[in-house]
């Protein structure tokens, strides 16, 4: 393994261009097929059926599918800086799970349609909940088993929340409706969808990029890291913070989607080496690459009813991450605890 | 800082620190000049560790710390971390990165965020590899390293701060015979350059040999603070350690060899 990554630059901007590519793919991708010309036509004048596809309903989802991605990406990277460990995953403090129980809440009792803008803001706040009850039960201070503990807590009592809407739910088709939802989706979004939740992806981001320093100084352990300056309590409550703002926002527009968060950053440490500080960028841009890629793999696969990209994530996702497992065992086996 | 302090570089008063009702640590006073090593011994739990953290201001504690005449408790982190550096036992490393890299760190603490590196960083790190013998092996990935090695690149990083105190625990454990030599050489030398180092170890050979002065800790107190041969005498080493001891004399300093247990 080689860890002084000189070729961090160019792998970024290669990067950033495979993300521009793919959201490129992705407006002409669909049930009408746009040719890359008609494509660029329709998003600089936007006139006609194309221009309406283009604008209306491909933009969305792609802006959607990039800035999400983006931030399962960097999320994923910052947990597992802040963790010390390749296998932590945005869902461990329960955001996403209080997300998801905030949503079918509204779908279930809201009379909501499940593209409408309650869904989210519903989701938002069970998210924002749960970062109040984490740092309500651990305290502001408290140790990282600890927090991980709350966050096991809170993210059981979320699944248990959305299985007793499921269970109550005034009608089956309701139900199916949730069910549906909770898979994990990008259809239909609208340019509405894309202004409510990009200030908190945003938002995300600007809290979680600055820790990169603290997260290198954290590959010395946290006491370590602690006497070279890094206030290692605020570096924790900063990521709980900015991790489920993030993923708890992108799940309230999406529904669950799964194991970006976890592959992105093991997918760019083979390019740029291991540093948590530097993997934070090209690890986003990877997470925006693979939900683009998900997302256009859906749309080509011919199917009756189109897959959940949730539904590809996961299934792709996780012979994918066994197969990294399997190449990487014995680094991983290998490096100390 | 002015060259003459009148007070010593660090100064500790009653301090004192509570793990949950235990107290682990209780009325500690002691102090390190400029130009000392001081060693710190004691049985398992009787506080090192604790007294090690607390001076390095990552626990609280109770009591008065101060750092060239200022309280600890008052400085801002990153302006503690210049002036106080630590290095922890175990000598942990989470991710494979290049040893250079890893002494680096040891700069974070004179970086403003939007920094790069500097010139005096750079000549801080160098300094650092080159004091330590790891320069070698600057671009291989800590993971990759012996325990010895590792050692050596996790001391770099502790005195690629260039903080006047270093505060080490157990720097030499589970090293071969020649690497505690070296490294104790190395922790000695800081000192000598102006520093003053506090070193926690079980090896009471070593301590008799490289210390001005040695600190004898038991549950949490300090029982002794003189130089080697007052703090480690054979009635000493009885009552705190439980063991019956031999002395050679060995490079000018005599020496205690653990006999049996009593």
């Amino acid at each position: 393994m080689h860890s002084v990554a000189r070729a961090r630059f160019p792998v970024t901007v290669s990067l950033a261009i495979l993300v521009l590519a793919l959201a490129f793919v992705s407006l002409g991708v669909g049930a009408v097929a746009l040719s890359p010309r008609a494509v660029l036509a329709a998003l600089c004048d936007g006139e006609g059926v194309s221009g309406l596809i283009v604008r209306e309903i491909r933009l969305p989802r792609t802006l959607l599918a990039l800035l999400i991605g983006a931030t399962f990406g960097l999320s994923g990277a910052a947990l597992q800086g802040l963790l010390r460990n390749p296998l932590a995953e945005p869902a461990l403090f329960g955001a996403p799970q209080a997300a998801a129980a905030g949503a079918s809440l509204v779908i279930a009792f809201g009379f909501a349609p499940v593209t409408s803008l309650a869904v989210p803001i519903a989701g938002i706040a069970g998210a924002l909940a749960s970062i109040a009850g984490l740092v309500a039960i651990a305290g502001r201070r408290a140790s990282l088993t600890v927090t991980l503990l709350a966050g096991l807590a809170l993210a059981s009592f979320a699944g248990a929340a959305t299985a007793l809407i499921l269970n109550l739910a005034p009608n089956p088709y309701i139900a199916l409706e949730i069910a549906f939802w909770l898979l994990g989706s990008l259809e239909d979004r609208s340019r509405e969808h894309v202004l409510l939740v990009a200030p908190f992806l945003v938002a995300s981001w600007a809290i979680l990029a600055p820790q990169a320093r603290a997260f290198r100084a954290l590959t010395l352990g946290e006491d370590a890291a602690a006497s070279l300056g890094v206030d290692v309590a605020r570096t924790r409550l900063a990521v709980v913070i900015g991790v489920a703002t993030g993923i708890g926002a992108a799940i309230s527009v999406t529904g669950a989607i799964g194991f970006v968060g976890l592959v992105a950053p093991h997918l760019v440490r083979r390019a740029v080496g291991s540093d948590p500080a530097r993997i934070l960028v090209p690890a986003a841009l990877a997470g925006a690459a693979l939900l683009l890629a998900a997302d256009i793999a859906v749309r080509l696969v011919p199917a009756a009813v189109e897959i959940k990209v949730g539904v590809a994530t996961a299934l792709v996702g996780v012979p994918f991450f066994l197969a990294m497992i399997f190449g990487e065992r014995r680094a991983l086996e290998g490096a100390p605890a | 800082m002015s060259e003459r302090t009148p007070a010593p570089l660090l100064a500790a008063r009653d301090v004192a620190v509570r793990l949950g009702r235990r107290r682990v640590l209780d009325g500690v006073a002691i102090a390190l000049d400029r130009g000392e090593i001081v060693a710190l011994v004691g049985p398992n739990g009787a506080g090192k560790t604790t007294l090690l953290r607390a001076l390095a201001g990552l626990v609280d504690a109770a009591g008065s710390i101060a750092v060239a005449g200022r309280p600890l408790a008052r400085m801002a982190p990153r302006e503690r971390a210049r002036l106080v550096a630590y290095l922890p036992q175990g000598h942990v490393f989470h991710w494979p990165l290049a040893a250079a890299e890893i002494v680096a760190l040891g700069r974070q603490p004179h970086a403003d965020p939007f920094a790069r590196t500097t010139e005096a960083d750079r000549a801080a790190v160098a300094r650092a590899l080159a004091a330590t013998g790891t320069t070698a092996f600057a671009e291989r990935p800590v993971t990759t390293l012996s325990g010895g090695e590792r050692a050596r690149v996790a001391l770099a990083r502790a005195l690629a701060t260039e903080a006047p105190i270093l505060l080490a625990d157990e720097p030499t454990a589970s090293l071969d015979p020649r690497h505690q030599l070296l490294i104790m050489e190395q922790l000695r030398e800081a000192a000598r350059a102006g520093g003053a180092v506090l070193a926690a170890t079980h090896d009471l050979a070593l301590a008799a040999r490289f210390a001005d002065r040695v600190a004898v800790m038991q549950a949490g107190r300090l029982v002794a603070n003189a130089p080697p041969a007052e703090a480690l005498s054979a009635e000493r080493m009885a009552a705190v350690f439980g063991v019956e001891t031999v002395f050679v004399e060995a490079g000018g300093a005599r020496v205690p060899i653990v006999h049996r247990p009593l």
